[in-house]
């Protein structure tokens, strides 16, 4: 009886603390931040902004993938890269720049490669171990970014300089302000779909995925499938970021497709916080911001502050920074609707 | 041996920089060389410099970096350019073209230079030339050796261009080395357009391109390369291959027996600074073809002057090289003091008007003129042979050599 | 027929300096099931003390003698503090063992500053079979990595201290239950992988010149090398990393080198897709 007891006490409990989110609250707080930024800072730090929000939306992209379907993908960068060097062949060899083009263009080339290499990966007879998928993946951002190194075409090791600013009707979007809300504009609209995927009844999938991946296969579902289908959406947003990455910066080049940056995204999310989205932003935000701060004064130093951050950060918080004000049951998430009075019924 | 001559890493290099002129750190990566006085009526002058002060092109950078100093010293110890001190903003691109954006960016829109000069090899010039150019609006003068065809307004390019270092060149390498010739290549954009000017020449003398290959920068292997070469009895190896790839590459050659057969290699980048990369063995009878050679000092009393005066102030083991843009960086600096004295103000317009027709007398290897509306430079050239470690000169040209561009 | 001879031997050394470097990470990823992302970075580790070495006055070879002690030192200290906790949780361990390497990574880029430095090796020169010149340092290589190759099997094949190894992969539980520190074992493999490691460095740093990013191509081919040759022996590893290695070397000889390139990782992926096990499973030497 003393179990049962306990049960319900904590569940009251529970429920007290349940009334008060702290996720949503988070988000306001960044978004809100995000729309005074260019006020306040020079012309020339809202250009980097801009960057760090590109990133974010990046960041985003593996978030969902690993946070939420347990992929460790470690060439998220292809997609990225690949739509990037889509991006700048179309204003190149094609002469279109129009944001409509554009960025719809991105979104189907992360989303191609993503199904093509995801289904490599995940589909066929015996599920993909972890470490294979890993690999894969990283296998996939070093074969692309060697392939891209070797190709004139591309530019080889020089990449495809000179791309014009995206275009939208007759005004050029050029580096500053405007780019800047353009931008925080995509990452809400991504970053609320997301949510809403994750809150669905196909994130309930998910979330059963993370708990226990051979009791939802009992249950019917197709797990490999679902993984692909958050691997093609993960793809789809990073080529979104890939192509807007062309535009802003003015260039291509191999590296956008490589390990580095690949492993880069995986350190903004790890460092945020998987598994929460905000997380992902928030980490990609701070890293970057600190990093250009700092690269003032040790920028040789900040590299090596950076691996040892992470390497406490996964000993021992291994939830990201982002654990430090939101709880484990609020980054699970709960599903469908509360139950009334104070009983255990838990999601 | 290479890594002797680098014993100046880069952390004494930044300690000597700021001892020596009081440099201050604005950034890792970034630094001022405010001059000793002011005018307090118009404020200093700000010329920006943005080359790799690390990374694989670090030898060449940190020349640069020097001679742009040197200059910047000279002019400011005179009374400055238009009455105003001249204040050097030197930003580190790290052989490394996105990390070159960023740091460019701060050049043009934090620091608002009046002029950019920079970039080493053509990937990097081209990752900067847009911020600085079109999103910047500041005149931009790339110093360096280059396959030429850079005919965007605004950028003055001060360095040789394929024409003024293969049309002498190549004629006195099929006299002087063979018929057969190899063209192993760095994959970018300057060996690809270098090698389609040179094949013509070749051709046209009589000469043969047995193959023309190119290879990532950062390949190390090559033994299917070098395989090809001996094998086919190639007399001349043109080779674009940069580094970090081309010690290995000349090594292996030299292992393989091709310099003992009579080989002969050809490298138009190759000056005092690369020397070092390889053993003088490896290298022997490697010729080049530049606007100078250190050797010239002890000819022309100015080439001498200029060279003295580097070699005092900057005793490390970066040298005022030809292949590494340092006298392009002489020569951009020189004739864009001249413009400004010309046109009397500093704005990109009148500037880039009166730097258009620009000449100046006194330039290492010769004097240096700009040819109108081309916005390139003519300049000597000079052929040179490795022999033992220096270099010999074998050939003058006869006179300033038109670079024949846009 | 020449170039024959001279293809096969530079296809050799290159295979053998690819079978050091997988030894140590097929022996670690066997041994305690986690995949060592900081393997690469002890070579660079090797690479870089024989640098110093080299440039400290000694003779080049003292500091190559020294390399795989001192590294290995390391990867056992390493192994103590932090690697330990990650035995459990190898997705943990990658990203753990990932922010090791991007430390040791950064550290050196640091000191050497980004540049691309040579080492002169302490043989140089060539050998000379009648027309044919080959390297002698790849040479050299070659014999080391037969030697070492050698070494290692005897060890483990016919010592008490293999014979514990041995015990440790195959059973855990049954050799601490027998009174073998498996503790111990799991220190003295992971010292042992990164010693490899460090060797590797040492002998391919006259070969390949030392910069910073040296140790990320060596990471992906061996991790690659070992998934192709299965985990849970010592044949396996060293199976897998003749194969990269001898294709990586042999197939730019036939096509362009980036096809090469990429065509060999395309390849190994496809294979371990359909034969996840790799090329020789199971648990013995």
């Amino acid at each position: 009886m003393t179990k049962t007891a306990s049960i319900a006490s904590a569940a009251a409990a529970e429920a007290s603390r349940r009334s008060f989110k702290v996720l949503p609250v988070l988000e306001l707080a960044v978004l809100a931040i995000a729309l005074v930024m260019p006020l306040l800072l020079q012309d020339y730090l809202t250009v980097f902004a801009t960057r760090v929000l590109i990133l974010a939306i990046f960041a985003l992209s593996f978030d969902l993938v690993w946070g939420y379907a347990g992929i460790m993908s470690f060439g998220q960068a292809l997609f990225f890269g690949a739509a990037g060097y889509g991006a700048a062949l179309l204003a190149r060899d094609l002469d279109i720049a129009s944001m409509l083009v554009v960025l719809p263009a991105g979104i189907l080339i992360g989303l191609v490669f993503a199904l093509l290499l995801g289904g490599f990966l995940l589909l066929g007879r015996h599920p993909s171990s972890v470490i294979f998928l890993a690999l894969g993946t990283l296998t996939g951002s070093y074969a692309a970014d060697r392939l891209a190194r070797g190709w004139y075409y591309l530019g080889g090791q020089n990449g495809i300089p000179s791309i014009p600013p995206m275009t939208l009707g007759s005004s050029d979007f050029t580096e500053g302000p405007v780019f800047y809300y353009l931008v925080l504009g995509i990452l809400c609209v991504v970053y609320v779909g997301c949510r809403f995927l994750v809150r669905s009844q196909f994130g309930l999938a998910l979330a059963g995925l993370r708990e226990n991946e051979q009791r939802i296969t009992f249950f019917g579902y197709k797990v490999q499938h679902l993984k692909l289908i958050v691997f093609a959406l993960g793809g789809a947003i990073a080529g979104l970021g890939g192509s807007l990455y062309a535009f802003h910066e003015g260039f291509v080049w191999p590296n956008i497709l490589g390990v580095v940056i690949s492993t880069q995204v995986v350190l903004y999310v790890l460092f945020g916080g998987s598994g929460t989205l905000i997380g992902a932003v928030i980490g990609a935000v701070v890293i970057e911001g600190v990093s250009f701060w700092l690269s003032d004064n040790y920028r040789e130093i900040w590299p090596i502050i950076l691996g040892v951050l992470l390497l406490l950060v996964i000993l021992f918080r291994p939830s990201g920074l982002v654990s430090l004000v939101l709880s484990e049951r609020e980054r699970v998430g709960s599903f469908g609707r509360p139950p009334k009075g104070g009983r255990h019924g838990a999601p | 041996m290479f890594n002797d001559q680098f014993k100046l890493s880069r952390r004494r290099f930044l300690s000597s920089f700021a001892v020596t002129t009081g440099a201050i750190a604005t950034g890792a990566g970034s630094w001022v060389f405010p001059a000793g006085w002011a005018n307090a009526a118009a404020g200093p002058i700000k010329v920006g410099i943005a080359t790799d002060i690390t990374g694989a092109m670090a030898y060449a950078g940190n020349a640069d970096t020097n001679v742009a100093r040197m200059v910047v010293k000279e002019i400011n110890d005179k009374g400055g350019l238009l009455g105003r001190p001249i204040e050097l903003y030197v930003e580190d691109t790290a052989s490394n073209e996105s990390v070159a954006v960023g740091n460019v960016r701060k050049l043009v829109q934090r620091e608002k230079v009046d002029m950019v000069l920079g970039g080493v090899t053509s990937s990097m010039r081209n990752a900067i030339k847009d911020p600085i150019v079109a999103r910047g609006k500041t005149l931009y003068i790339y110093p360096q050796l280059y396959e030429g065809k850079e005919c965007t307004p605004y950028i003055f390019c001060t360095g040789p261009t394929p024409a003024q270092q293969c049309d002498e060149f190549i004629p006195w390498l099929i006299k002087n080395g063979g018929k057969r010739f190899a063209l192993p290549s760095a994959n970018y954009v300057w060996p690809h357009t270098l090698n389609a000017y040179a094949r013509k020449l070749i051709e046209s003398h009589g000469g043969e391109v047995i193959f023309e290959e190119y290879y990532p920068l950062d390949q190390v292997e090559f033994s299917s390369t070098v395989n090809k070469i001996i094998s086919n009895k190639v007399d001349v190896v043109f080779n674009t291959i940069i580094p970090p790839g081309v010690g290995p590459f000349f090594k292996q050659l030299y292992e393989a027996g091709f310099l003992k057969s009579g080989g002969r290699l050809a490298c138009v980048y190759y000056d005092e600074n690369t020397l070092n990369i390889n053993q003088p063995e490896e290298i022997e009878g490697l010729a080049s073809c530049l606007d100078y050679f250190k050797v010239l000092a002890k000819d022309d009393p100015v080439s001498g002057r200029i060279q003295a005066d580097y070699d005092k102030q900057f005793p490390g083991k970066f040298l005022l090289a030809a292949g590494s843009a340092a006298t392009g960086t002489y020569r951009g600096l020189k004739l864009w003091e001249a413009a400004v004295k010309e046109a009397g103000k500093v704005d990109r317009e009148s500037v880039a008007a009166a730097l258009d027709h620009a000449k100046i007398a006194e330039a290492p290897g010769g004097p240096a003129e700009m040819v109108p509306g081309k916005r390139h430079c003519k300049m000597n050239m000079y052929t040179a042979v490795a022999k033992s470690g220096t270099y010999e000169i074998v050939a003058r040209s006869q006179g300033l050599v038109d670079p024949k561009e846009c | 027929m020449d170039s024959v001879l001279i293809a096969a031997f530079e296809i050799l050394s290159f295979g053998a300096i690819i079978v050091l470097v997988t030894l140590g990470l097929g022996i670690i990823a066997s041994m305690m099931g986690i995949f060592n992302f900081a393997q690469g970075e002890f070579v660079l580790l090797g690479a870089y003390i024989t640098y110093l070495g080299a440039t400290s006055g000694l003779p080049v070879w003292t500091g190559m003698l020294a390399a795989p002690f001192i590294v290995g030192a390391f990867g056992f200290v390493l192994e103590r503090l932090i690697i330990r906790r990650f035995y459990l949780a190898p997705i943990v361990a990658m990203l753990g063992t990932y922010a090791i390497g991007l430390i040791i990574r950064e550290c050196i880029r640091g000191l050497i500053g980004g540049r691309y430095i040579s080492v002169s090796e302490p043989i140089g020169g060539s050998l000379d079979f009648g027309d044919v010149h080959v390297s002698a340092w790849r040479f050299v290589i070659i014999v080391v990595t037969l030697l070492v190759m050698v070494a290692s099997y005897l060890l483990l094949a016919r010592t008490t201290f293999g014979l514990k190894i041995r015990a440790t992969l195959e059973n855990p539980a049954l050799a601490r239950a027998s009174g073998i520190s498996t503790s111990a074992i799991y220190g003295s493999t992971f010292a042992f992988g990164a010693a490899l490691a460090g060797l590797a460095g040492a002998l391919v740093v006259p070969v390949f010149t030392l910069f910073a990013d040296l140790g990320i191509r060596f990471l992906i081919q061996g991790f690659v090398a070992v998934m192709v040759g299965g985990i849970g022996s010592f044949a396996g590893p060293v199976a897998g990393a003749g194969v990269i290695g001898v294709l990586s070397a042999a197939l730019p000889w036939v096509m362009a080198p980036v096809i090469a390139d990429v065509l060999v990782f395309v390849l190994a992926i496809v294979f371990i897709k359909f034969r996840p096990q790799g090329l020789l499973s199971g648990r013995r030497v």
